[in-house]
C-alpha cells in the first residue's frame, strides 16, 4: 500500500488533488471587486478553511490512488457489480421490463413531489422535457449522421413563431395587440400546428442544407452557427413581424375538443410535462426504429466515412439533408409546445441554448437516444437545483454547472449512456487502435 | 476501464463535496444577513425576489439584492414586526425561459408572502401569469414595459413609471429646453431598450424633431457606430439602455470628437456611468429618471453605507432605491396585518399602500402602475448627478 | 458613404479587426496543431485583459502620468496580460484537453468540455473580481489625432493597436515559418503521428501551440480593455468574430487569420453605417457563408503546415 502512494504518478496525482481542492476553496470561498481583485481570492484561500479543502483533496487522493491498485478495491467491485445487474437490461429482451419502470417513473415521480418543490415539476417540463426533445432532434443530425450543428435553436424558433402567426384566440388580447403583429387571417388550434411547424422547420433545415451540406466539419459548424445567430437577430430586429424584443404574449393554450373532450392545457405544468412526454415517447420509438432502417445505416456510413459511402452507392446529401429535416421538425415540434405554454421573446433562441442542446446531445451519450433524455433530464434539474436551491449563490451556479460538465467530459467521454457502437470505438481507442473519432476525418493525434 | 469507473466514482465524490461545502458556506451567509434574529423563538417570514442573478446582467439582480437585503435587515433590527422577515431568491436568468420556474419556486413555499420583481419585462411577461394564479403580490423596482399591467395580472405592481411616461418627458424635454432639431436615438435591442426608444422617438416626432433611430446589441466596441452618429450630426443622442454599455459608447464619441449632448435614461441613471466613462466625458450628461432626488437625500448616504455593511461592502447600483422601496412598502402594509398574513391579505391591504420611500412616494393607481409619476432630468455637472427638476416644471 | 465617412469607418473597422486577427490567431493556431476548434479561447482572451488591466491599474500614478511611465504602463500591461493569457491557456490545456487526448476522446467530447470550462472560467472571474465592467483611465493621451487619412482622423491608442497588433503578427509568422519550434508545429500540424515518429515531442508542441496562442490573446486583451473595458462575460462576442475571422482566412492559416480579422472589422464597420447596428452581425455571416460556398476552406486555404 505504501509503494503504491509512493509512485510517480501517485505524486502527479496528489498534486493534481489538491490543485482541486484549492479550486474548490476558491469557487466556494468569497465575492470580490476589481479594486481589490485578489482580495476575495485571500480571503478563501488564506483562511483556516482552505486546511478542509486540501484535507479533502488528500482524501480524494488515497481514494483514487488506492481504488485503482492492483488488487481492485471494493469500490471497483461495487462498481462492476452494478455494471453487470444493469447490463442485462441492456441486452435482453429484459430492455423492454427496463424501459417499461424508467416510463412509470418518469409518468409517475413527478406527481409524488412534495408541494415544496413543486418547481422541480416546472422544471422538468420547461427545462428538461423541452430540452430533451429538442436534444433527440440534433442527436438526429450529430449522433447518427455526424454533422456538427452549431445553430440548432433556430428551427425551436421558427416552430415557436410559425406558432404565434398561426395560433390565437381570433379575438384581440387585452392590449389591443394580437401575440405578434403579423398573424394569419384564420386561427388554428394548437395541435393542428404540430405538423405545419414542424414542417415549416423542416423546409428551413433543407434551405439552410441544401448550399452547405457539401462543407465538411468544422466548416458545417460556422455556417450553422450563423444560420442560428441570423435567425435570432432577424426575431429581434423585425419589429414589424415578430413584434422584437417586445415578444410575443398571449398564443393560446393547446385544447383539444374532440367527440365530447374538452380540455385546455393551461399554467399547470404536470398536464403540459404528459403531453410532452407522451411525444418524447412516440419520437424515441420512431428514431430508434429509424436507427435501425435502412436510412439509419446509411448515416452510420456517411458518418464513418463519407468517401467509402458515396463510393459505395450511398447518395449522401440526400441523407444528409434528410438528416437535417427530421432533426430540424423534431424542435418545430418543440417550438409549438413552448409557444403555446408560455410567453417568449428572442431571448429564448440565442447561442447559449444551441450550446445547451449540444451539451445535452454530447454529456447524454451521442448517438444514444435514451442518452440523451437522461442527460437533458438530468443536466436541466441540475440547474433548476442549482438556481432556486440556495444550496449555492445563483449567480455562482454557472461556475458548478461548468465544472460538472468539463468534469464529465474528462472521466467519461462517451457520455452518460453512450450507444453500444460509440463505447466500442473509445474501447478500441484507448487500446490503441484506430481513432475515436466518427464525426470528421480522424486526423491528427486526438 | 476500472480506472474510469473509479474516476467516475472520484467525480461524483468532489461534487457531491463541493456542494455539500457550498451550502455549509451559503446558510452562513444568510444567517449574518439576518442579524436581526437575535429572539430565535420568533417565526420567519420570506420576501421573495425574483431577478437575473445569473447569466444575463447579473449585476441587475444584485443590485436590487442589496436594496432588499438592507430593507430586510433594518425591519428585523427594529423588531416591530411579530416574525422574522428573510428574503428568499429565485433566479430566473432575466429570461422568458426561465421566468416560471422562478416564479414556482417562490409560489412553492408557503412562507413567501409577497415578492419584489420580476426586474426583466420578458421575464415578467412570462412569470405573472403564475403569481397571478397563486394571488401573490409581485412589485417590480425595474420592469418599465408600458404593456406589463394590461395583460391581466391582478397581482403586478410596478414601482417605477413606465416607458411610454419617461419617453415622453425626456422628448418634450429634449424638444422644448434643449431646442434641439435633430435627435439620434439609440437602443440595446432589449424589451426595455425599444420599448423606451419607441416612447421616445413618437413623442419627438409630435414635437416636430428629426429622429434617426437605430440598434444595437450591447458589445464593448462602440467605435463604428460613434462614426456613425457623428456623421449623422445630431444636437442631441438619446441612448435607451444600461449604463456600462452607455459608457462605453459615450467614451467611444467623446473620443472620435462627439461635440453634441449626451442623453439617457434610467437604465444609466447611475454614479457608475460617471465612473465608467469618466468624469471629462460624462460631464455634462443629461438623464431622465422616473425617480425622485435620491442624491441630496440625506437618508441615501446612510443607504449606501447600510448596503456596504449587509452586502459585503458592495455599492448600490440602479435599482437598488427602487428594490429598497419596494421592500419597504411590503413591509408597511405587512404591519397592519398581524402574526400570520395570508397572501390574499398583502395583495388587498398593497393596492392602497402609500409610503414615503427613499426614491419617491410609492401610491398606485388601479392598473397598478405608480402614481405621480413625474420624470426628473438629472445632470452631471462637476462629476456629480445634480437633479435639474421635474419635466412639468423645466418646460414651463 | 461620402470619402471622408468611408475613411472613418475604415480606419475604425482595421482597429477592430487588428484586434480580431491577434485573438483569430490563437484559434488558427491550435486547429492547425489538433485540429479541434478551442472554444475556450475567448476566455483567455478575458483573463489575459483582466491581468494587464490589474497592472496597469496597479502602476498607473494618482496625476497624468509621464511619457516615460506611460510607455512603462502600456509595456507592463501588454507583458502582464500576454503571461496571463498564457498562463491560462496552459491551465486550460492541461485541465480540459489533456484529460481527454489522453484517452482518446470522440471531437465532440473536445467542445464540450472547452464549453464547460469556459462557463467555470468566465463565471469564476466574476466572482473573483466583481461583475461590473472594469475599466482604466487613460495612460497617455489616447485621443490626440497623429495624422489624417483623406481627412479620418487616426488617433494614437488606435495607432498602438494597430502597431503592436501587427508586430505580433509578424513575429508569430515568422516564428511558425523559421525556427525550430515553428518547424515542429509545421510538422506535427502536417501529420502528427510521422512528426512523433521523426522525434518530434508531440505534447511538448501542442502546449507551446496553447501558451502561444495565449500570449498573443492576452496581449490583445490588454489592448481591448484599454479601448474599452474588460468584464467577465467580455470574451464571448470578440471570440465568435475571432472564430469567424479564423474560418474566413482559412483556418489552421497564420496569415488567413490576420486576412480574415481585418476583413471582418471592415465589413463590421461599414455595415453598421450602411445597413444598421442592428444586423451587423447577419452581414458578417452572410459574407462567411458565400466565401466558403466559394473557397470551402477559407481565401487563403486551410493548412498550417502548407500556408505558413
Amino acid at each position: 500500500m505504501k509503494q503504491l502512494l509512493t509512485t510517480d504518478v501517485a505524486r502527479r496525482r496528489l498534486g493534481a488533488c489538491l490543485f482541486l481542492g484549492i479550486v474548490l476553496a476558491l469557487i466556494t470561498g468569497s465575492t470580490g471587486t476589481a479594486n481589490h481583485p485578489f482580495h476575495a481570492a485571500r480571503e478563501s484561500l488564506i483562511a483556516v478553511r482552505v486546511i478542509w479543502f486540501l484535507l479533502i483533496g488528500v482524501a480524494l487522493w488515497v481514494v483514487w490512488t488506492l481504488g485503482t491498485g492492483p488488487g481492485a478495491s471494493s469500490v471497483t467491485r461495487a462498481r462492476r457489480a452494478v455494471t453487470n445487474a444493469v447490463q442485462p437490461i441492456t441486452r435482453s429482451k429484459a430492455r423492454y421490463g427496463g424501459y417499461v419502470v424508467l416510463l412509470a417513473i418518469a409518468i409517475f415521480v413527478p406527481r409524488t413531489l412534495p408541494a415544496s418543490s413543486s418547481y422541480l415539476q416546472q422544471a422538468l417540463f420547461s427545462g428538461a422535457a423541452i430540452y430533451a426533445l429538442l436534444g433527440l432532434g440534433l442527436n438526429v443530425v450529430v449522433g447518427y449522421a455526424g454533422l456538427l450543428d452549431l445553430g440548432f435553436i433556430a428551427f425551436y424558433a421558427i416552430g415557436a413563431y410559425v406558432t404565434a402567426y398561426l395560433v390565437y384566440t381570433g379575438k384581440e388580447l387585452h392590449s389591443g395587440h394580437t401575440p405578434i403583429p403579423w398573424h394569419a387571417p384564420f386561427h388554428l388550434n394548437g395541435f393542428f400546428v404540430l405538423p405545419i411547424a414542424a414542417a415549416a422547420a423542416a423546409l428551413a433545415g433543407v434551405i439552410l442544407g441544401g448550399p452547405t451540406l457539401r462543407l465538411r466539419g468544422d466548416y458545417l459548424a460556422i455556417v450553422t452557427l450563423g444560420f442560428g445567430e441570423i435567425v435570432q437577430l432577424l426575431a429581434i430586429n423585425a419589429n414589424g413581424v415578430t413584434n422584437g424584443s417586445q415578444g410575443a404574449f398571449g398564443v393560446p393554450p393547446l385544447r383539444i375538443h374532440l367527440a365530447g373532450i374538452h380540455y385546455t392545457w393551461s399554467l399547470d405544468p404536470l398536464p403540459e410535462y404528459y403531453l410532452l412526454l407522451g411525444i418524447i415517447v412516440v419520437v424515441m420509438i420512431a428514431f430508434s426504429r429509424l436507427e435501425r432502417s435502412r436510412t439509419g445505416r446509411a448515416w452510420a456510413a456517411i458518418r464513418e466515412d463519407e468517401i467509402a459511402a458515396a463510393a459505395s452507392g450511398v447518395p449522401t446529401t440526400r441523407y444528409k439533408l434528410l438528416a437535417f429535416a427530421i432533426g430540424a421538425s423534431t424542435s418545430g415540434f418543440a417550438g409549438v409546445i413552448f409557444a403555446t405554454y408560455q410567453f417568449f421573446n428572442p431571448q429564448s433562441f440565442s447561442f447559449q441554448a444551441s450550446i445547451l442542446v449540444l451539451t445535452i446531445v454530447i454529456f447524454g451519450g451521442m448517438g444514444s437516444i435514451f442518452g440523451v433524455v437522461v442527460g437533458a433530464t438530468l443536466l436541466q434539474l441540475l440547474t433548476a437545483y442549482l438556481q432556486h436551491a440556495n444550496v449555492v449563490p445563483a449567480e455562482d451556479s454557472p461556475i458548478f454547472f461548468g465544472a460538472i460538465v468539463m468534469a464529465m467530459m474528462v472521466f467519461r467521454p462517451q457520455g452518460l449512456i453512450p450507444s453500444r457502437r460509440r463505447s466500442r470505438e473509445i474501447r478500441l481507442a484507448e487500446e490503441g487502435v484506430g481513432g475515436a473519432d466518427a464525426l470528421g476525418a480522424a486526423e491528427g493525434v486526438s | 476501464m476500472q480506472i474510469r469507473r473509479t474516476t467516475a466514482v472520484v467525480a461524483a465524490t468532489v461534487v457531491t463535496a463541493s456542494l455539500t461545502l457550498a451550502a455549509c458556506g451559503s446558510s452562513k451567509k444568510s444567517t449574518g444577513t439576518a442579524n436581526g434574529n437575535n429572539g430565535g423563538s420568533k417565526k420567519t417570514l420570506e420576501i421573495g425576489f425574483q431577478g437575473p442573478l445569473s447569466v444575463n446582467s447579473p449585476q441587475l439582480g444584485l443590485n436590487a439584492e442589496y436594496g432588499i437585503n438592507v430593507a430586510i435587515a433594518e425591519a428585523n433590527a427594529k423588531g416591530d414586526l411579530p416574525y422574522t422577515l428573510k428574503i428568499k431568491t429565485s433566479d430566473d436568468q432575466g429570461s422568458p425561459d426561465q421566468g416560471p420556474t422562478a416564479a414556482k419556486a417562490l409560489i412553492d413555499d408557503p412562507n413567501v408572502i409577497a415578492v419584489v420583481g420580476p426586474m426583466f419585462s420578458g421575464a415578467t411577461k412570462a412569470s405573472e401569469p403564475g403569481y397571478t394564479q397563486a394571488n401573490l403580490l409581485s412589485v417590480t423596482p425595474s420592469a418599465t414595459n408600458p404593456a406589463l399591467t394590461t395583460l391581466g395580472f391582478t397581482t403586478f405592481f410596478r414601482l417605477i413609471p413606465n416607458d411610454n411616461n419617461q419617453g415622453k418627458g425626456a422628448a418634450d424635454y429634449i424638444a422644448k429646453v434643449l431646442n434641439a432639431k435633430k435627435v439620434f436615438s439609440l437602443d440595446d435591442k432589449s424589451d426595455y431598450g425599444t420599448g423606451l426608444s419607441t416612447a421616445l422617438e413618437a413623442e419627438l416626432k409630435t414635437d416636430g424633431v428629426a429622429v434617426t433611430h437605430d440598434g444595437i446589441n450591447p458589445t464593448k466596441d462602440y467605435s463604428a457606430e460613434a462614426s456613425k452618429i457623428i456623421s449623422a450630426k445630431p444636437d442631441v443622442l438619446y441612448y435607451s439602455g444600461y449604463y456600462q454599455d452607455f459608457s462605453l459608447l459615450a467614451k467611444a464619441l467623446r473620443g472620435a470628437g462627439f461635440k453634441g449632448t449626451l442623453f439617457s435614461g434610467d437604465g444609466s441613471n447611475d454614479d457608475q456611468y460617471i465612473s465608467g466613462a469618466g468624469k471629462t466625458v460624462a460631464e455634462g450628461t443629461y438623464l431622465s429618471c422616473g425617480c425622485g432626488d435620491a442624491n441630496s437625500d440625506p437618508k441615501a448616504a446612510d443607504f449606501v453605507k447600510a448596503v456596504a455593511a449587509d452586502n459585503s461592502g458592495a455599492k448600490p447600483g440602479t435599482y437598488s432605491g427602487e428594490a429598497y422601496d419596494a421592500t419597504n412598502s411590503i413591509i408597511s402594509v405587512l404591519k397592519g396585518l398581524g402574526a400570520s398574513p395570508t397572501r390574499q391579505q398583502v395583495v388587498d391591504a398593497y393596492k392602497s399602500v402609500d409610503y414615503t420611500g427613499l426614491t419617491k412616494e410609492v401610491k398606485y393607481d388601479s392598473t397598478g402602475e405608480i402614481e405621480g409619476n413625474a420624470i426628473y432630468i438629472y445632470q452631471v455637472k462637476d462629476g456629480v448627478r445634480t437633479v435639474l427638476g421635474t419635466t412639468g416644471d423645466l418646460i414651463k | 458613404m461620402s470619402g471622408q465617412e468611408f475613411w472613418n469607418f475604415t480606419v475604425v473597422g482595421l482597429v477592430s479587426g487588428s484586434i480580431y486577427a491577434v485573438i483569430a490567431l490563437g484559434y488558427t493556431l491550435v486547429y492547425g496543431v489538433l485540429q479541434l476548434i478551442n472554444f475556450a479561447h475567448s476566455e483567455v482572451f478575458m483573463l489575459g485583459s483582466m491581468g494587464g488591466l490589474f497592472m496597469a491599474r496597479a502602476l498607473l500614478p494618482a496625476g497624468s502620468p509621464s511619457v516615460v511611465q506611460s510607455v512603462g504602463i502600456m509595456v507592463a500591461g501588454l507583458v502582464v496580460g500576454a503571461l496571463s493569457g498564457g498562463a491560462a491557456a496552459f491551465a486550460l490545456e492541461r485541465t480540459a484537453y489533456r484529460p481527454l487526448r489522453r484517452r482518446g476522446a470522440p471531437k465532440l467530447a473536445y467542445l464540450i468540455s472547452a464549453i464547460g470550462a469556459s462557463l467555470f472560467a468566465s463565471n469564476l472571474a466574476g466572482k473573483e473580481f466583481g461583475r461590473q465592467d472594469i475599466s482604466l483611465s487613460p495612460v497617455f493621451d489616447y485621443n490626440h489625432v497623429v495624422f489624417t487619412i483623406f481627412g479620418a482622423a487616426v488617433r494614437a491608442l488606435d495607432l498602438v493597436i494597430i502597431g503592436v497588433g501587427l508586430l505580433m503578427l509578424l513575429f508569430l509568422d515568422r516564428l511558425v515559418a523559421v525556427t525550430r519550434l515553428g518547424q515542429s508545429i509545421r510538422a506535427v500540424a502536417q501529420d502528427a503521428e510521422t512528426a512523433s515518429l521523426m522525434g518530434v515531442n508531440v505534447e511538448r508542441v501542442i502546449i507551446t501551440t496553447f501558451v502561444l496562442g495565449g500570449l498573443l490573446a492576452g496581449a490583445g486583451g490588454f489592448l481591448y480593455a484599454a479601448k474599452f473595458s474588460a468584464s467577465y462575460n467580455m470574451g464571448f462576442l470578440p471570440g465568435i468574430t475571432a472564430f469567424s475571422a479564423a474560418v474566413l482566412g482559412g483556418i489552421g492559416n497564420v496569415r488567413g487569420a490576420v486576412l480574415g480579422g481585418l476583413l471582418l472589422g471592415l465589413v463590421k464597420s461599414y455595415s453598421t453605417k450602411l445597413i444598421g447596428a442592428g444586423y451587423v452581425d447577419v452581414v458578417g455571416f452572410l459574407a462567411l457563408v458565400l466565401v466558403l460556398l466559394i473557397r470551402p476552406s477559407g481565401l487563403l486555404g486551410e493548412r498550417l503546415g502548407r500556408a505558413a
